[in-house]
């Protein structure tokens, strides 16, 4: 093995590798001819841990966690709210026969689920968990904090723990948020291989939570108008003041410079794929500077 | 039944292979007409030899290449040959679905460029699409496969435009997998068969995604170098 070859590789890829550590010389120098043979591989492991697995990157994974831990104590708070009333999700006095609850139960759990392993994983990384504002570690229960958050945003959406319908559309634009607020994460987080999976798996599990609250609202007793599928055509928000939960969402160009609208698609008329599933087949990103003026009105 | 796509494009196949209208008519019928134990094996292909999957990137980019040409494949039969008591919303959404997976499927194979694997046989033979619960019941089944490939490749991909692409795919499955789980049986679009008590969806050793897509395909697969947890 000649290590000399391999900084040297190294040094080819990423000339700024020394900036991260502190220097040719002193790596070298650490590496010196002292250094058993046997022990290399496991030096150059922590030196490569040293060079890239901490500073900037571990605080941009810790950043990135925070932002999604904000987003599940927000949708964990909405549903903890709307669960907790005794007639707003059906079977209900409006909806006699219908059999949401169950599915809304399993939504607020999972959420829960979330904030307490996002809670684990930031601790473990050594970072400080985000809360919400008012919380109390001694409270009943202190992942509800109904002082932090108001979900009519200051009375524009009143109806939204009275009226099944608009409880469903702030349902669905949360969800769809919370995808938006993860997929933008997404490259804050390729540093670390385990924390990126299981990310993937909080967001895909999102991803089924989006697509049930769309489905009902598809399906009758609710049939809303614009008619949503499980998964986002284009950028139809469920009305026009919440476009902006949705800007992005007709994006047709993705990674690797293909536009998905130009594919072949013998089965549609213009020969490529439709602009509604092309759109439809992605999940955008939002960085996380929109992501917060999104959720800003129902803060307190 | 089977379909040869050799392009992950199964119109191109259907024209390619002889699928003239008297053909997709019997499909159609045998669709609308034949019940349970509808056996499809008119257009018998010869066995395909081995596929390479590749390693690496591109053997991941593969696996999922070929589970989006399976989804493909299968909802364009869904579509073709709807299931008794299919309601119109659930029309629009399989022939939406079957868009959307034939943009993914082209998407990765543009990705792939010269490392795309050789075109596979589909073998759909498994699910009976004049059947409710047997298509809705297989549909599911292979957009959790999905759901489980992308979510586990995650963390085993080295380009970070790879992975990127992945992110952006994956809540589309999950959303796609929800749907089908719902349409059989309300309220399961994320029960204990797809998220553990965690809150975390499935990731799928990759292994273990290609044993169960290969249930739907005629191909014999080396996967001999695809990257493992």
């Amino acid at each position: 093995m000649n290590f000399k070859n391999i900084l040297r590789e190294i040094e080819k890829s990423d000339p700024e590798v020394y900036e991260r550590l502190s220097g040719r010389r002193q790596v070298l120098k650490s590496f010196g001819s002292k250094v058993a043979v046997a022990a290399l591989p496991l030096a150059i492991g922590s030196l490569f841990k040293k060079a890239y697995g901490k500073t900037a990157d571990a605080n941009g994974v810790i950043n990135a966690l925070n932002l999604a831990l904000e987003m599940e104590y927000f949708e964990y708070n909405f549903y903890h709210t709307a669960n907790s009333l005794p007639d707003l999700i059906p079977p209900s006095s409006a909806y006699p026969s219908g059999n949401d609850k169950a599915g809304f139960i399993t939504i607020e759990a999972q959420e829960k689920a979330h904030i307490l392993l996002l809670n684990t994983v930031i601790t473990t990384l050594g970072g400080v968990p985000f809360t919400p504002k008012n919380y109390s570690a001694t409270a009943v229960n202190p992942l509800y904090v109904p002082s932090a958050y108001d979900f009519t945003a200051g009375g524009t959406y009143s109806a939204v723990f009275n009226d099944y319908p608009t409880f469903l559309i702030m349902a669905q634009v949360f969800e769809d948020t919370g995808i938006h607020a993860y997929q933008g994460q997404i490259p804050s987080l390729w540093s670390n291989a385990s924390v990126l999976g299981q990310a993937f798996q909080i967001q895909s599990t999102e991803g089924r939570h989006a697509a049930h609250v769309r489905l009902i609202r598809r399906q009758p007793p609710i049939s809303a108008p614009e008619n949503p599928a499980p998964w986002i055509n284009n950028n139809i928000p469920p009305t026009i003041a919440l476009q902006s939960y949705y800007l992005g969402e007709d994006n047709t160009q993705q990674i690797g410079g293909i536009d998905i609208s130009a594919l072949k698609d013998s089965y549609s008329s213009t020969g490529t794929v439709p602009l509604l599933s092309a759109t439809a087949a992605f999940d955008e990103g939002m960085d996380s500077a929109t992501i917060l003026s999104l959720i800003q009105p129902f803060l307190l | 039944m089977k379909l040869l796509n050799t392009t992950g494009n199964v119109q191109e196949v259907e024209t390619e292979r002889g699928f003239d209208l008297s053909r997709r008519r019997f499909f159609q019928l045998a669709g609308g007409i034949t019940g349970a134990g509808l056996v499809l094996s008119a257009c018998r292909t010869t066995p395909p030899s081995t596929t390479y999957v590749g390693s690496g990137d591109a053997g991941l980019l593969n696996m999922m290449y070929i589970v989006e040409q399976v989804q493909a494949g299968f909802y364009t039969q869904a579509a073709i040959t709807p299931y008794y008591g299919i309601t119109t919303s659930e029309s629009s959404c399989f022939i939406d679905l079957r868009d959307q997976a034939i943009a993914h499927s082209e998407y990765l194979k543009a990705l792939l460029g010269t490392n795309a694997a050789k075109p596979i046989v589909l073998n759909l033979s498994l699910a009976i699409f004049a059947d409710r619960t047997s298509t809705l019941a297989n549909a599911y089944g292979i957009a959790d496969l999905a759901v489980g490939g992308y979510n586990g490749a995650a963390r085993l991909l080295s380009s970070t435009d790879f992975i990127h692409a992945f992110s952006k795919i994956v809540t589309v499955q999950a959303r796609r997998s929800a749907y089908m789980r719902d349409t059989l049986n309300y309220n399961s679009f994320a029960d204990a068969s797809a998220v553990d008590s965690n809150g975390l969806d499935l990731a799928t050793e990759p292994a273990s995604v290609m044993a169960g897509i290969e249930q739907y395909i005629q191909t014999k697969f080396d996967i001999s170098k695809l990257p493992s947890f």
